[in-house]
């Protein structure tokens, strides 16, 4: 009898433990009741069946981050530089979860300049500025190049919902915030402490090396610390020169008047 | 007579040695002796070793039957306390000994109560209502004393990193280090039991050492007592085995200042001053639990308990689920509180 309540004791525990690992892990996943269109493929680089399931995806995370996440993709014929473009489609379409000319993050490929530009505006641009803009676009960089829109496109979205929900100005990629290194740490932990106790369970060793010491006729008898020599060694310092088409951040404003933080980059 | 018995010189019951007031005692008279005072009849008697084979108890005049190493025990028909006086004569005789201060009771109590602090013992165990046998025993201890004299070379260095233009900078300063040291051990306990495990008595170290009283027999009236099975010099090399770390300890804490530092040259020299050997108290707890019998020890002056209790697998889990849980939530906590999203 006690036995089987200390194992339902148990087993609630463990429950809890994973219950609350996979609760995090899991996005809850949101019904797009009113799904509106966020993917602008002008330059026709995804299937329907892609274009529709990034939409899904885009109007889900959109809605917890109360942000547009838009993809838009250019052959840009009037031979614009990328951030004009990324600046006028923004005033042209008034894109904005909230409202016209709202919260938003533009992603822009620009397949004439071969060149991204990330956006972000009002709360997209203060949740997106321009280092994390750098970073993401450093990370979804290689697909593009490769030609893998759509994981490109998942991943700038998935990336862009998760440092929209850690605060503005804090490192994103902190391995404090990943939840695989919190369950793991977590796990350790345990680990540690419950072996520490099975260890510790049959008594410990409690004399150190003072213990039997005759300290009255212990000491140092002579010592010497003799100087010999000095060795340099020197290392050049790698400044980091944006490997690999390069990468800037910098936002700006509009032409419409509105501000905004950005990130380009050559793929 | 190599068969000693302390009878009360009022009424003629057995006296036995109490743990609180430290003197020979008379269970039925309550007659109290203070044991410095008598006579020792050790010191009046020499026996040549291996002269009696058989001892009989001066009460009832049953075999005592003991094992080869047992020098004081209790007559197994009449209960009363008897001390085999040849063997502790001679070489064989204690110089010191530290009495029990934790009476049977005490010690039943102390063993319970350390019971219920085992965070990982099964509940069944923690009521510790299965005491099947607790021994009060003298077991027999070499007393080392240890003298080093120590020379060290190795060679040291200071690391100090800076930043000058488009390099960094190590600069490493090497020394050349040397140390003579004099270091004496006192007192280091050295089990001399066979029968008691090395690591068990380790840790039922420290004993109290200004409670060491001149070896008299009395003190053993009442309790189990064992003759050393090994000799000073045969534990000599554990005894300068244990002193080792403790050793490099020192050594270690007189060369600071040094990020790092390597030992070329380790030169120990250590003297045998003198061995004593003394008794020291401990209860012996023989506990029966799920078919299996555990046995702890604890020392009889500290009331320390030690030996591996049972663990439950359960309260292993249980204590693993809930450290790790509360790591996690505490972990998701700071990462909120940096600013990360909380899911």
């Amino acid at each position: 009898m006690k036995q089987a309540k200390q194992l339902v004791m148990v087993t609630t525990l463990l429950m809890m433990v994973f219950g609350l690992a996979f609760s995090f892990l899991t996005v809850q996943t949101v019904s797009a009741a009113e799904s509106k269109n966020l993917i602008y493929d002008e330059a026709n680089l995804l299937s329907e069946q892609e274009k529709s399931e990034l939409n899904g995806l885009a109007n889900e995370y959109g809605a917890e981050r109360q942000t547009d996440f838009i993809i838009f993709t250019s052959n840009n014929e009037e031979h614009k530089n990328e951030e004009l473009l990324t600046e006028d489609f923004y005033d042209e379409r008034a894109p904005g979860y909230d409202k016209a000319h709202g919260n938003t993050v533009i992603l822009t490929l620009d397949m004439y300049n071969r060149k991204m530009y990330l956006a972000g505006f009002y709360k997209g641009e203060e949740y997106i500025d321009n280092g994390r803009a750098v970073k993401i676009t450093a990370k979804i960089a290689p697909d593009v190049t490769d030609g893998n829109y759509r994981l490109a496109f998942e991943k700038y979205l998935d990336l862009s919902y998760e440092y929209m929900g850690i605060k503005p100005g804090v490192n994103p990629d902190n391995i404090l915030f990943k939840t695989w290194f919190q369950l793991a740490a977590s796990l350790a932990i345990g680990g540690i402490v419950v072996g520490v106790m099975a260890y510790r369970s049959g008594g410990r060793v409690t004399v150190n090396r003072a213990t039997y010491e005759d300290s009255g006729s212990s000491s140092v008898i002579d010592r010497q610390d003799r100087y010999i020599r000095t060795t340099v060694t020197k290392q050049k310092i790698e400044r980091n020169n944006n490997n690999g088409g390069g990468g800037g951040g910098g936002g700006g404003t509009t032409r419409g008047g509105h501000s905004h933080s950005g990130s380009s980059r050559s793929f | 007579m190599p068969v000693i018995e302390y009878k009360c010189p009022n009424c003629g019951s057995g006296m036995v040695f109490d743990s609180t007031t430290g003197s020979l005692s008379c269970p039925s008279c309550g007659r109290q002796d203070n044991i410095e005072q008598i006579p020792d009849p050790l010191k009046k008697q020499v026996f040549t070793e291996n002269e009696v084979k058989q001892y009989h108890c001066n009460s009832c005049g049953a075999d005592i039957v003991t094992e080869p190493e047992t020098s004081a025990t209790t007559c197994s028909f009449c209960g009363a306390a008897v001390v085999l006086s040849d063997r502790l004569t001679g070489d064989l005789a204690p110089v010191k000994v530290i009495p029990f201060s934790i009476s049977k009771e005490q010690a039943k109590q102390a063993f319970k109560k350390w019971c219920r602090n085992g965070l990982l013992t099964p509940s069944g165990f923690m009521s510790a209502d299965r005491i099947q046998n607790i021994t009060g025993m003298y077991v027999p201890f070499w007393l080392y004393e240890l003298h080093n004299k120590i020379e060290v070379h190795g060679r040291g260095t200071k690391v100090r990193t800076y930043t000058q233009g488009d390099y960094h900078y190590t600069e490493t300063q090497h020394f050349d280090i040397y140390r003579k040291i004099r270091l004496n051990y006192v007192n280091l306990p050295i089990d001399a039991s066979e029968k008691m495990k090395d690591e068990l008595m380790d840790k039922l170290e420290p004993f109290p050492y200004n409670e060491l009283k001149e070896f008299k027999t009395p003190y053993l009236a009442g309790y189990i007592a064992e003759k050393y099975s090994y000799t000073d010099e045969e534990l000599y090399p554990r005894a300068k085995e244990k002193t080792r770390s403790y050793i490099d300890s020192y050594i270690a804490s007189t060369v600071s200042g040094y990020n790092s530092v390597s030992y070329t040259d380790k030169q120990i020299d250590t003297t045998l001053k003198n061995a004593d050997y003394v008794l020291l108290p401990v209860w012996m707890v023989y506990y029966d639990f799920n078919r299996s019998q555990y046995t702890f020890a604890m020392n009889g002056q500290t009331g320390k308990v030690v030996g591996k209790p049972p663990i439950s697998k359960a309260k292993v889990a249980g204590w693993f689920a809930g450290v790790s849980a509360v790591s996690l939530l505490s972990l998701k906590l700071v990462s909120w509180m940096m600013g990360g999203g909380f899911l």
